[in-house]
């Protein structure tokens, strides 16, 4: 073994494969792909503007799977109430 | 009245003809009675790799077209008692063969068999849904890697809509000296991804190579590691309770290395 490789940092190969994996599935799964996902969000955060005030590219949004279950996350950060509600 | 399991993957090359071999020679060896059903028309193995090609006489077509009796098909194991193996037509295409004529074959062979195990092609075209038509539980073969476990996750779903729920998991050539280097998906990994039963590991073995060329199932062979782990997962079969050894677990020296390279 390498010596040198014992103090730098190399990121595992099958961490790699398992992130990967977990995405393609999710999307397997689900026959959605990136730019469905595009599509979702641009819908969902349409609906959002009537009531918030945001800027639409700090929007992200992610299927994820928790245990047996898939969550969709949506990072959503919120200035202030449209005033016209 | 036995059952009928379908040991599929999805993906080729993975170890389905192997795990299917070792798995019903492993079974008879224990005193079951054991018919195995290869399902791959046109592409057959099963008979080279349990050393029976000299004997195939009949195959699943010439039952399905009546040239021949079920059980004259029958082609005997020349090592041990009680296992069978109902070859595949050579010359036919896998959709020569419709899901209603497999699964009258699996239905009648039951009667008979305490196991019933049907080797799948790989793909999930007609000689996979052929080859899941009779069946009552399902064995997924896969390996740690990614392409593989994909098409797993796919195959499980497909198996599933089919109502087959019992759905159990062999992870094959497993390197546990990998995992410890972080080359290779762990264990615990492709459980949860994949979140089914897992049935066993059969470890990385060369052996099984040796095993092929000669026609002679790991089993037979009782000092190789691969040989152990199908025996401990027939006798699971059979419903003893064999615990699963940890393979991939880490050791202390590789908690130690993943300790230094997780503080750089």
């Amino acid at each position: 073994m390498d010596f040198r490789s014992l103090f730098t940092r190399k990121s595992k190969t099958s961490d790699i494969a398992t992130q990967r994996l977990k995405l393609v599935l999710t999307q397997d799964r689900f026959d959605i792909n990136e730019e469905k996902m595009k599509k979702l969000q641009f819908e969902l955060t349409q609906v959002l503007a009537k009531y918030f005030q945001f800027t639409m590219n700090s929007v992200s949004m992610s299927l994820k799977q928790d245990g047996n279950s898939y969550v969709l996350m949506a990072d959503i950060p919120c200035g202030r109430l449209n005033p016209d509600r | 009245m036995g059952k009928v399991i379908v040991i599929t993957s999805g993906k080729g090359g993975v170890g389905k003809t192997t795990s299917t071999a070792n798995i019903g020679t492993a079974l008879a060896l224990i005193g079951k009675t054991v018919a195995i059903i290869d399902a791959d028309v046109g592409l057959r193995n099963l008979d080279v790799v349990m050393g029976l090609e000299s004997r195939v006489v009949f195959t699943s077509m010439d039952v399905i077209d009546k040239r021949c009796e079920l059980e004259k098909a029958l082609v005997k194991d020349r090592r041990v008692e009680d296992l069978m193996l109902l070859a595949a037509s050579q010359r036919n295409r896998k959709d020569d063969i419709k899901p209603e004529q497999m699964k009258d074959i699996c239905e009648r062979l039951k009667e008979d068999y305490e196991y019933v195990l049907v080797d799948s092609p790989a793909g999930i075209e007609q000689g996979f849904h052929n080859a899941a038509a009779g069946a009552d539980e399902a064995i997924i073969i896969t390996t740690p890697d990614v392409s593989a476990i994909r098409d797993a996750d796919r195959i499980i779903g497909l198996l599933q809509n089919q109502g087959i729920d019992l759905i159990n998991l062999i992870l094959n050539r497993l390197s546990p000296k990998l995992v410890r280097k972080g080359n290779m998906i762990s264990k615990n990994d492709v459980l949860d991804i994949l979140n089914i039963n897992l049935l066993g590991i059969v470890p990385e073995d060369i052996g099984v190579i040796a095993s092929t060329n000669k026609g002679v199932p790991l089993v037979h062979n009782d000092s190789s590691p691969g040989a152990d782990a199908y025996m401990r997962i027939a006798r699971r079969m059979t419903g003893q309770n064999i615990p699963i050894p940890e393979m991939d677990e880490e050791t202390f020296f590789s908690q130690i290395l993943n300790w230094f390279s997780r503080k750089n």
